[in-house]
Parts: C-alpha cells; structure tokens; sequence
C-alpha cells in the first residue's frame, strides 16, 4: 500500500501509495508514514513527494495527512505527484491543492 | 435642490415597480405581442448597433457583432417564442400539479462592454417575456450604444402596448449608484454579466442575482482527435469578435505526442508562436501585474494591433498568438482569462496529466463556466466531462459560438451563461426566459396511499428499527 524510497543526490524522499486510501486503509499506514517521513522537530531539509500514481480513491483522512504533511515540510517542500484526474479533481475540490503543488 | 442618489433609485424602481404591476395583468397574446414588436425592432437595427458597439468599445469586429446582434434577437426569439410565461404553463392530471408562472418583478440587467448591444436586446428580450420590467445600467464603455439600443426597443415595446417604464437605462458614470440599485429592496433579481467587481458586488447587494464573470476555457485535443478540423474550429472561435466572448478558448492542451502535429497545424493555418522574449512582452500589454487579470487595452483587438503594443513583429495576417507555458498561475500570466486573440499552449507527458492541467486552468477563475475538447473517443470524452468543472462541456465545437447555443448545439441561445455553485450562480444552465420567473405549483389533493394506510402511530415506538417500519410502510404494495 505504500513504499518509501529516497534519493540521496537529489535529497527527495518519495512516499509511493497504491490502491484504495479509504478510512480504514489510512488508518493502517498512517503510523508507518510519519514514522518513516524526514521530518525533525516540525522541520525538513529534504523535498517530500507521494506519488499517487497507483491510487483509485482517497478519503479525506488521508487528505488530513497530506495536509498534516505539507505544513510540516513547509512552503514548497511537498508534492503531490503523478495523480489521476479524479484524484486531481478531489484535491481541487478539497480547496487545499495549492498548499501541496499537486500534479 | 440636487436630487440624492437615493432618491434618484428611489425614483427609478417606483417606475419599475409601477410598470411590473402593469404588466403582471397582461395575457400570454399582449406578452408576445411586446416580444415580437421588440424583436423586430431589434432585427432590423442590428447592423447600425453592431457598428455603433464596435466604434464606442473600439473592441471586436462589427461583422461579428452583427451575428452576436442576430443571436440577441432572432435566435432568441425563436427560442421563446413559443414558450408558455404567463398564467398557468402546465397541468398535469396525474399527479394533480398545474404550474403557474408568475413575474419577479424589476429587474436590474448590468450589461458588459465586450457584448454591448446583443446582451441588452437579448436581456430586454427575456425579461419582456416573462413580463418583468428591466432596468439596464451599460458599463460606461458602452453607453451609447447601449442607450440606442434601450430608445429602439422601448419604443417597440411602447407601440406594442407595453406598459411605461418597462424598460429603464441608468445613465452610467457613477458606480456607487449602480451598486445602490442593486441593494435597493424594490429590485427583484439582478442579472449581471460582466467583470468579477461588478459581479461580485451583485452577490454581495442583498438581492438575488444570477452571474456570470469569468473564463478560463481550457481546451483538450485529445490523440483520437481530427487536428485540422479541431485547430480550424479553435481559430474560428477565437477570432470571433476578436475573442470577446468569455467563454472563448483560453488554452490549448495536448500530449507531447501530438505537440508538433498540433504546432504545425496552427502555424499552417497562419497563427504565431510567440518565442520566450515574445511572450514576456505580451504579458506586459495584456496583463495586469497586480490584478493577475487581463488588461481592457489588448480585450477585442486583433493581433496587428496587440503585436504592435508589445513591440513585436508577427507575420502579416496572424490570426492567432500562442504563447507555450511550463505552468499555471499567477507566475504564468497568460494562464489567466484574456478577451483577444491569444492562446497559452502546453505540451504535456501524458494524457492524465494534460487533463489534470486542463483541471488548474479551469480553475483558475473559470470555475463552472465552459470547457472543451475535441476526440472522437467517446471514452475520453465523457472522462473528461466528469472531470472539469464547467457548465458547458462543448465537444468537437468553437467555443465561442458553441457556449451561447443555438448555432452548434441546441443549448438553449443566451448571453447569460449560468456557471453553477463554482461561480456563485444557481444554475449552470444558459439563462433565458423561463430563469425569470416564480413558478407557483398548485397541487390538487392526491393522498398519498402508502403514507395513510401506514400505521404512524410505529413512528412513536422507539423499538422499532427503520427495517421493520419500512417493511411495514411497504407491505402490500
């Protein structure tokens, strides 16, 4: 449901989800996310990116991480990446997209 | 003594008031009468009107305003002609439910300066039928023709037994007054077309208002679509009347792929690509660096004239300039909405993500107004029907043309393109008569059978689930 990798050079750490982050299944990852994110004391130095490509569905928990997410990187520090059109169209409608640069 | 701005409205809406009480005793035949004396008064004046609009704004082509005139009048009169507005419009036996269509009332109409002539006679047109006085207050731009416009059509209206004052103009000039007569209690709706100021000041007026503001038509050519065809139908579009019609196309998306094709066919058919240099220069003659909108110097004009207010040299007989942009927003200035021939252009990796930017331009600041693509992959285009955020989804058509009904279409043909919740209307539908009336339903008793052969005295007890009271709600039908 969710894969972490990150690139040294270029200091981008990638959160990779798949399939369906409804409730439950945001519920489930939630811990492992913020265990594994590069943030210290509220701060980080390095870009953070979920790739949603693989993702059919998100509920507005997982919205409450990404927001969560994007005040703790701070200002242009977090992306969304590669999202289907739906998923684009939720994050608009959502009204929190700016925050988070969502592609 | 100088007669108070107050007093002055006061004056305007006690006359409008007088002619609404007039009027709301006046048959569908005497209704339709007005309607069509004000059509053909309209009709036969439509190249004059056309010509006065373009020489007052300085903006469009006058052979364009004719057909916007045309739209305004004939195509709207034939839309309505026919329709039921007065008395009772509807009866139906079965469920015991007649419809009666009732007037608003006074009627405030604020008119743009980029569709002067047409909007006034296509608004004059609606209200009349649905026997609403109208109060029209023109963006100063525009004053004069707009003030012909209202002499031409009152006096039909008046030879057609209309009643006096069912069609005011306020002398434009002072904003604080036409923002004093959108408050006043006496005006039943507000029908505002225009910027997002005078849009926005009509929502805030304590009245009720139906709005249209801005665009930002994207438009998607998608892999399965006929390029000459779509590029054809887009310069068409934009072109008409110099691209004044807000829901003319606004950006063009495609995939990588089809980049070239798209590029070449836009070129072959003599528009410009502006380089880099090119397009910071424009930015600064159509945009407004502190607004991020569109400056009124470049809206209407063609491109001889923008390319020379930037500095520029384009080949002679450039219809279109396209400006390719990395992004979307305020960093990309011409990513917004600009009334004139010019086209942002963006290349994207893959299909996703170009809909995901035609999504960004739609949403900045053409919530719920009009988007396109052009596919012959039914898949895709109901995808991205579902997908944007518009009132139109026009397919396969120039928006321009296609948005206002009628000639593409059979949306229903107005200059008032309802933009839904996004854009702070009602409706996303395109507004005409039947938007400008109160319908009363008066419903015959017709007792509903499942409600009194059910025992309601189960709604007191609490032990009972909502399964079992629904069965039993059900039960025997």
């Amino acid at each position: 449901m969710v894969t972490f990798n990150y690139n040294e050079e270029e200091k981008i750490f990638t959160a990779t989800f798949a399939g369906r982050l409804d409730t439950l299944a945001v519920q489930r990852i939630s811990e492992i996310v913020h265990i594994n994110l590069p943030v210290r004391d509220g701060k980080s130095e390095d870009t953070i990116v979920f790739d949603l490509r693989d993702v059919d569905y998100i509920s507005s928990s997982f919205i409450r991480i990404c927001v969560s997410v994007a005040k703790q990187a701070g200002p242009g520090q977090f992306s969304i990446s590669h999202c289907q059109p739906f998923i684009k169209k939720t994050f608009k409608i959502s009204g929190l997209d700016e925050m988070m640069n969502v592609t | 003594m100088a007669e108070t701005l107050l007093e002055k409205a006061n004056d305007f809406l006690d006359k409008a008031q007088l002619a609404a009480a007039e009027f709301q005793q006046y048959n569908q035949e005497q209704t339709d009468r007005i309607v069509e004396s004000v059509f053909k008064a309209g009709f036969n004046n439509r190249v004059k009107l056309a010509k006065m609009a373009q020489e007052e704004t300085g903006m469009g082509i006058w052979e364009h305003k004719v057909i916007k005139n045309v739209l305004g009048t004939q195509l709207v009169y034939e839309s309505i002609r026919n329709e039921k507005t007065v008395g009772v419009i509807s009866s139906d036996p079965k469920t015991g439910i007649t419809e009666i269509a009732q007037p608003l009332g006074p009627i405030l109409a604020v008119i743009p300066v980029t569709n002067p002539t047409s909007t006034t006679m296509f608004k004059i047109l609606i209200c009349l039928k649905s026997r609403n006085p109208i109060i029209i207050s023109a963006h100063r731009g525009a004053s004069k023709s707009c003030s012909e416009t209202v002499r031409i059509c009152y006096e039909a209206a008046l030879a057609a037994g209309a009643p006096e004052d069912c069609i005011q103009m306020i002398s434009s000039g002072s904003r604080d007054f036409t923002h004093m007569i959108m408050a006043h209690p006496k005006v039943a709706l507000i029908l505002a077309t225009g910027g997002t100021g005078l849009v926005n000041a009509a929502y805030s007026s304590g009245n009720p208002a139906i709005g249209v503001g801005p665009g930002n038509v994207p438009v998607f050519i998608d892999e399965s679509a006929d390029i000459p065809f779509a590029v054809e139908n887009i310069i068409s579009s934009k072109t008409f009347d110099n691209g004044t019609i807000c829901a003319s196309e606004q950006a063009i998306v495609v995939t990588r792929s089809m980049e070239k094709k798209v590029r070449e066919e836009f070129e072959k058919q003599h528009c410009y690509f502006l380089n880099p240099e090119e397009i910071k220069q424009v930015e600064k003659i159509a945009i407004v660096q502190e607004t991020h909108s569109m400056s009124p110097f470049v809206v209407g004009q063609p491109v001889s004239v923008i390319a020379a207010k930037a500095g520029i040299n384009v080949p002679e007989g450039t219809k279109i300039l396209l400006a390719k942009l990395d992004g979307i927003g305020t960093d990309y200035p011409l990513s917004v909405e600009v009334l004139a021939p010019i086209l942002a252009f963006y290349a994207a990796d893959d299909y996703h993500t170009a809909v995901n930017m035609c999504i960004d331009l739609n949403y900045l600041g053409g919530i719920g107004h009009s988007a396109c693509i052009y596919a012959n992959d039914e898949k895709r285009i109901l995808e991205y029907s579902e997908l944007l955020n518009a009132g139109r989804i026009l397919v396969n058509t120039p928006t321009s043309q296609g948005a206002v009904g009628y000639f593409f279409n059979h949306l229903a043909p107005s200059l008032t393109l309802g933009c839904g919740t996004g854009g702070k209307n009602i409706t996303t539908e395109n507004i005409t008569a039947k938007n400008l009336l109160n319908i009363q339903r008066v419903s015959r008793r017709k007792p509903n059978e499942l409600w009194f052969s059910h025992d309601q005295s189960q709604y007191y007890d609490e032990s009972l689930s909502v399964d079992e009271i629904m069965r039993d709600y059900y039960k025997n039908h």
